[in-house]
């Protein structure tokens, strides 16, 4: 019986490496929003950590995990829709101030943090985590008992200070429900330590499913085990060295594809090494997608989650009791005498079904009103929806207190947004997802809504087709069924929805590709590459990272430029880079470069005379013309807002460019008048000194003119 | 709780003392619902601790306050995981100590009010008592079964002691209880200690009880002394007593809870004799005392049924070196034991399959229990009624181990509600991508064994026909308290 092993286990750990090795409790971090709009159009009102997964939200899964392995702090980090968190958690069983919490402290952490790198490097700074400690992310859903994972992590680290980090994965066959689907993570384990050496992840769209090794690790280890039968639970036991890392490394965002991915190859550079842990029991899984969301549902319900499954009533006031068949009701349902319900079925509390009504497969939420002959088919219909006699819902959600019509058709994949109402009638086509929240993520009224699309919910319905408003939507919707899945992902933003698995990953791109929007060919030409090749976009991803490090290296060396520009131009080759990113790679390093020489102690303008001395070549190979020039001035500006001095070496670096003939005046006006370079604040902020630079740019250029003009003047005179 | 401990029994145990009442029980009730107590002892044990600090906590004196408490928190405790039927039964003892003390108080009360008051005979001081006090029917405790079992064991019922006895034939409805008062008179009901107080509270019965007397437990003696202690101090101090008595009934409780193992493998040697070949199921460490203490002198076979899925790990694991591979084990080092093997005692495990035919060699069942119901049927770990079944057909005489406090006065009108089912992951692996999405699979933690097929039940007060548990029941609980 698993949670007696588990309690024999703990009580003898604790025994052992409790005392001798630390006293400090053991924290954990939840990432409470991964940074990612994959549940839109429900998280346009709702943060997702709160959607309901068979009836419970799915952050109390999270809680109950920490709780499980004993878990004494944590800290909630959260983005979109954090006083919802926040009020939700403050009211829950888990806050400190309940009687019930078993935490001893629960923060919640508000950020501005835009991806997960910016959440991390925001916990280095707040140092508040002490030990060794847990992340998450708000949507595990675990049973896994962690004490074994936990010891392993101490041991090691016991013997080599330098384990930074252990990755705790769950073994499943090559096809799982509960598996990403469309990009899966590649390990390369060398299973006697079980060091992580490589990982890569794979694209099911890709067209040659290679994995690149680099020849060394063969020679050097024995045994190597390559896995893609592993589910990435997300769930990571790691030392503060770990946030100290991403610090280090400014340009990380995703934790797999970006920083593991990052730290596995500069193993030679950092000596860091990471492990895995590889349980082959338990549950483990993430509600990362809709995919895995109906595949979680599935799992809880058929109690492999066990005893994480509805008639545990995680949440008080919850009367769940399981009947014959994995069907769960709550009390007082009301079943009309001739409705049929079907096997693995959960229903809450005051939901009442009519006559002849048939569920299965289908989790119904509180006060529901299902009417006659009705028919629901693995949906997922949310509290206080209503559904109207005679329609038809298969596989599709209908969140809270969204209303179908009668003798409605809602077809597979199809996503019904809160409040939605759809008229009598109409059928839903699979593709749509309908929202009744304004258009625009962000906007402080949600109440205010546009017009119905009468097309699409029938007359007197309400809501519209949600239309992602930014790049980052498309990315979402991975439909319940798998050929409404072919059906989202459409072609134009293939680079986009590739990365599923981790979120990081795909944030880079973005960022990437959000900075890339002014670039005319050069970054229009990247993003067809990648999406006739999603493989290139992987290369792509490596290139700014290889390039980077490399040029690092070469300048903390103090090679040659000329070698320098020679590898680089290989290496772009290779890969297939574009200019653009060339220069965001030469841009990172410089500043990287910069930045350890500031911090050494050396004022930033003579830190930036002594990085960029010998190098001005380089830099203007980077370019041919002004709207190159733009964009490696913007980058710059981007990269030092982020960077202490971030504003004294913009101004030094100018100047310097200035100085060196690398930019002209023209191109610091153009730049300087860009709407790119004025966005948010700190972009903002790191512009102020260079005002002055600007400013004499101006006069100078004034003063110029009048030169010239004398000149003209004399040159007239000369002519009489 | 210490740095980094998996949440269970012992840390929570340890944790009790330090946190609040209210947290400790939420606390528990989500132990509870993760499954992190589990089964009937350790939710047993932590219910009793629990209640001891819930009682200690309380302040005030009216007992109707009190046991509205015990009961609320107990109604909180059995929803949490109502199929843990060893908490539910815990608080229905608790409760029936409290009223059994508060009753007491009250009958003594009554009687030297008789005494003061009125030099009129003893027959109308409970009765006039109970004219006062109509919610508190003192004749009832003073009739109490378990005390008539306690003190007089042969004692037909006409035969009442002094006092009481005289109020309460005066008065007729009191009379009522007697009924069933008088049916377990015959119960060897020695083990109870619920009466003792009444001892002490009694100068009547207390001098007719033998200070030497005891239970078999051999846990009366320091009791009494307690309770004569109380007797020493009657009079206005009485109430502020019933605080401190419940609590020691509680211990009580606690005490028959650690002994109970030992006290049924007591028995052991009047149920398995030489050469026997004995069936077994689970690791269950009830069992493995009562074979063990048997193997001390007699030398047998034992056939052990692994019960694959959920208890083949511990009991491969109690087969090879007598412990669990967890659980009570590390709970308290005593727990640990040798293997039978070591005790020379050659043990067969076979699947669960193979029950049936080696069947029709085995001499006797001995079955470990997770509740045993007020109907005589019990729910085991699942496998069980297959060998209940095959005994029955082979006509081999199945024996049912199981301490007191597992029997519950739940009658099972619902068969598929008392069940649990497990993790389905022990079953079919969770691995198998195509078995997950195509396969319902189904795991029963425990069976639902009729009564029919059991043939006896060894308690720790002995042994008892299915059909006879009822009245260990009756004696046990208060009826008012079957609802919780």
């Amino acid at each position: 019986m698993p949670p007696k092993g588990k309690k024999g286990g703990g009580a003898g750990d604790k025994s052992k490496t409790g005392e001798e090795e630390r006293p400090e409790p053991l924290q954990a971090v939840i990432l409470a929003d991964p940074f990612k709009t994959r549940f839109s159009p429900f998280t346009l009102e709702r943060p997702r950590c709160l959607l309901p997964v068979a009836n419970t939200p799915l952050i109390e899964y999270t809680f109950e995990f920490l709780a499980n392995a004993g878990v004494e702090e944590v800290f909630v980090y959260s983005g979109a829709h954090t006083d919802q968190v926040e009020e939700y958690i403050l009211q829950s069983k888990w806050s400190t101030s309940s009687a019930s919490s078993p935490f001893s402290k629960l923060e919640i952490i508000r950020s501005s943090s835009r991806s997960i790198g910016d959440a991390m490097r925001d916990l280095d700074k707040r140092a508040m985590l002490v030990g060794d400690f847990l992340i998450v992310y708000g949507d595990v859903v675990s049973n896994l008992p962690l004490e074994p994972a936990l010891a392993a992590h101490r041991a090691r680290r016991a013997a080599d200070k330098n384990t930074i980090m252990t990755m705790v994965l769950r073994e499943a066959g090559q096809t799982h429900r509960t598996k990403a689907q469309e990009a899966s993570p590649v390990f390369v384990i060398d299973p006697t330590k079980n060091r992580c050496l490589h990982y890569e992840q794979m694209h099911a769209r890709q067209s040659n499913h290679f994995v690149k090794i680099d020849p060394d690790l063969l020679s050097s280890h024995q045994e190597l085990e390559i896995r893609q039968d592993l589910i990435d639970c997300g769930i990571d036991i790691c030392t503060p060295d770990v946030l100290a890392l991403w610090s280090d490394n400014f340009d990380f965002e995703a934790p797999r594809k970006g920083f593991l991915h990052s730290v596995l190859k500069d193993y030679e550079l950092n000596g860091k090494t990471i492990h895995t842990h590889i349980v082959n029991d338990h549950y483990a899984a993430r509600v990362r997608n809709l995919r895995a969301y109906d595949a979680v549902s599935r799992d809880i319900i058929s109690r492999w989650a066990y005893p994480l499954c509805p008639d545990s009533n995680l949440l008080k006031g919850q009367t769940y009791r399981l009947q014959k068949g994995n069907v769960y009701k709550e009390n007082d349902v009301i079943l009309a005498r001739s409705c049929v319900i079907n096997r693995r079925s959960v229903i809450g509390a005051k939901t009442s079904i009519g006559d002849g009504s048939t569920i299965s497969n289908s989790v119904v939420g509180r006060q529901c009103i299902i009417g006659r002959n009705v028919t629901i088919d693995g949906a997922y219909i949310w509290d206080s929806a209503v559904i109207g006699d005679g329609s038809t819902v298969t596989k599709a959600i209908v969140a809270s207190e969204a209303a179908v019509g009668r003798k409605c058709i809602v077809e597979p994949g199809a996503l019904i947004g809160e409040g939605v109402r759809i008229a009598d009638g109409v059928t839903v086509p699979g593709t749509s997802r309908i929202t009744r929240a304004k258009r625009k993520r962000g906007a402080e009224d949600y109440f205010g809504r546009d017009e119905p699309d009468v097309r699409l919910v029938g007359q007197g319905g309400d809501g519209y087709e949600f239309i992602g408003s930014d790049e980052e939507d498309e990315e979402g919707v991975e439909g319940l069924t798998s050929n409404g899945l072919s059906l989202f992902y459409n072609m134009q933003n293939l680079a986009l929805s590739t990365e599923s698995i981790s979120t990081l990953n795909s944030e880079d791109e973005l960022s990437e590709d959000r900075v890339a929007h002014h670039d005319r060919s050069a970054a229009g030409s990247f993003i067809s590459i990648a999406s006739d090749d999603s493989h290139a976009s992987q290369h792509a991803g490596d290139f700014h990272h290889d390039a980077a490090a490399s040029i690092f290296d070469s300048l903390q060396k103090g090679d040659e430029w000329e070698n320098i520009q020679l590898e680089l131009t290989a290496l772009r080759m290779s890969t297939n880079a574009s200019e653009h990113q060339l220069r965001r790679a030469v841009v990172a390093a410089f500043m990287k470069r910069i930045a350890q020489v500031v911090e050494a102690g050396t004022p930033a303008k003579a830190a930036v005379d002594e990085v960029l001395k010998g190098y001005g070549e380089l830099v203007k190979k980077t370019m041919f013309d002004d709207g190159d020039r733009v964009d490696f001035l913007l980058l710059m500006q981007t990269d030092l807002a982020h960077r202490k001095e971030g504003a004294n070496v913009l101004l030094y670096m100018c100047m310097e460019l200035y100085r060196l003939d690398v930019m002209s005046a023209e191109v610091f006006e153009r730049w300087w008048e860009d709407p790119k370079g004025m966005e948010g604040g700190e972009m903002e902020g790191v512009r102020g000194k260079t005002q002055q630079f600007i400013d004499f740019l101006k006069e100078e250029s004034e003063e110029e003119s009048e030169d010239e003009d004398e000149e003209d003047d004399e040159e007239d005179e000369d002519g009489d | 709780m210490a740095a980094n401990v998996t949440p269970g029994l012992t840390p929570f145990l340890k944790s009790l003392k330090a946190t609040p009442v209210e947290s400790s029980i939420e606390h528990f009730i989500s132990l509870l619902k993760r499954r992190q107590i589990r089964n009937s002892r350790p939710c047993a044990i932590a219910t009793t601790q629990l209640l001891l600090r819930v009682v200690a906590e309380f302040k005030g004196r009216d007992v109707n306050k009190l046991l509205q408490r015990i009961r609320h928190v107990g109604q909180r405790l059995t929803a949490a995981q109502p199929r843990e039927m060893a908490v539910g039964n815990i608080v229905r003892r608790v409760l029936g100590l409290i009223r059994e003390v508060a009753e007491d108080d009250d009958a003594d009360t009554s009687m030297s009010d008789a005494g003061f008051n009125s030099p009129s005979p003893a027959n109308d001081g409970p009765h006039h008592d109970s004219l006062k006090r109509p919610a508190l029917s003192s004749s009832i405790s003073t009739f109490s079964p378990l005390r008539h079992g306690a003190t007089l064991p042969a004692e037909p019922t006409g035969l009442h002691h002094s006092e009481s006895s005289a109020g309460t034939e005066s008065t007729e409805p009191h009379h009522r209880p007697n009924l069933f008062t008088s049916h377990t008179s015959y119960a060897p009901m020695h083990g109870s200690l619920l009466n003792i107080f009444q001892h002490g509270e009694f100068p009547g019965s207390s001098a007719s009880t033998p200070p030497g007397y005891h239970s078999p437990t051999g846990k009366a003696t320091p009791l009494m002394s307690q309770s004569f202690a109380n007797l020493a101090d009657s009079g206005p101090k009485k109430e502020k007593d019933l605080k401190a008595e419940v609590v020691e009934g509680i211990r009580e409780l606690l005490d028959e809870l650690d002994q109970v193992d030992d006290q049924i493998a007591a028995y052991a040697l009047d149920h398995i004799h030489s050469n026997e070949i004995i069936l077994t199921h689970t690791a269950s460490t009830t069992v493995q005392k009562f074979l063990l203490t048997a193997a001390r002198k007699r030398k047998f076979t034992v056939v052990h049924a692994e019960a694959y899925p959920n208890d083949s790990d511990d009991t491969h694991a109690t087969v090879l070196d007598g412990r669990k591979t967890a659980g009570e084990a590390d709970a308290d080092a005593d727990e640990r034991f040798k293997p039978l093997t070591a005790a020379g005692i050659t043990v067969i495990l076979i699947p669960d399959s193979a029950v049936f035919a080696i069947m029709s060699r085995v001499n006797k069942v001995i079955l470990a229990t997770h509740t045993v119901l007020a109907n005589g049927g019990l729910v085991a770990a699942a496998g069980a009624r297959t060998i209940a079944k095959a005994a029955k057909m082979h006509q081999t005489p199945v024996v049912v181990v199981s301490g007191v406090y597992k029997l519950s006065p739940v009658y099972p009108f619902d068969v598929e509600e008392l069940i649990e089912y497990g993790d389905a992951g022990k079953v079919a692996d969770y691995d198998d991508g195509d078995f997950v999405d195509k396969v319902d699979v189904v795991n029963p933690l425990y069976d639902y064994v009729p009564a029919d097929l059991v043939d006896l039940y060894i308690t720790n007060l002995g042994g008892h026909a299915p059909s006879y548990l009822y009245r260990i029941v009756a004696d046990h609980y208060r009826v008012e308290d079957i609802n919780l």
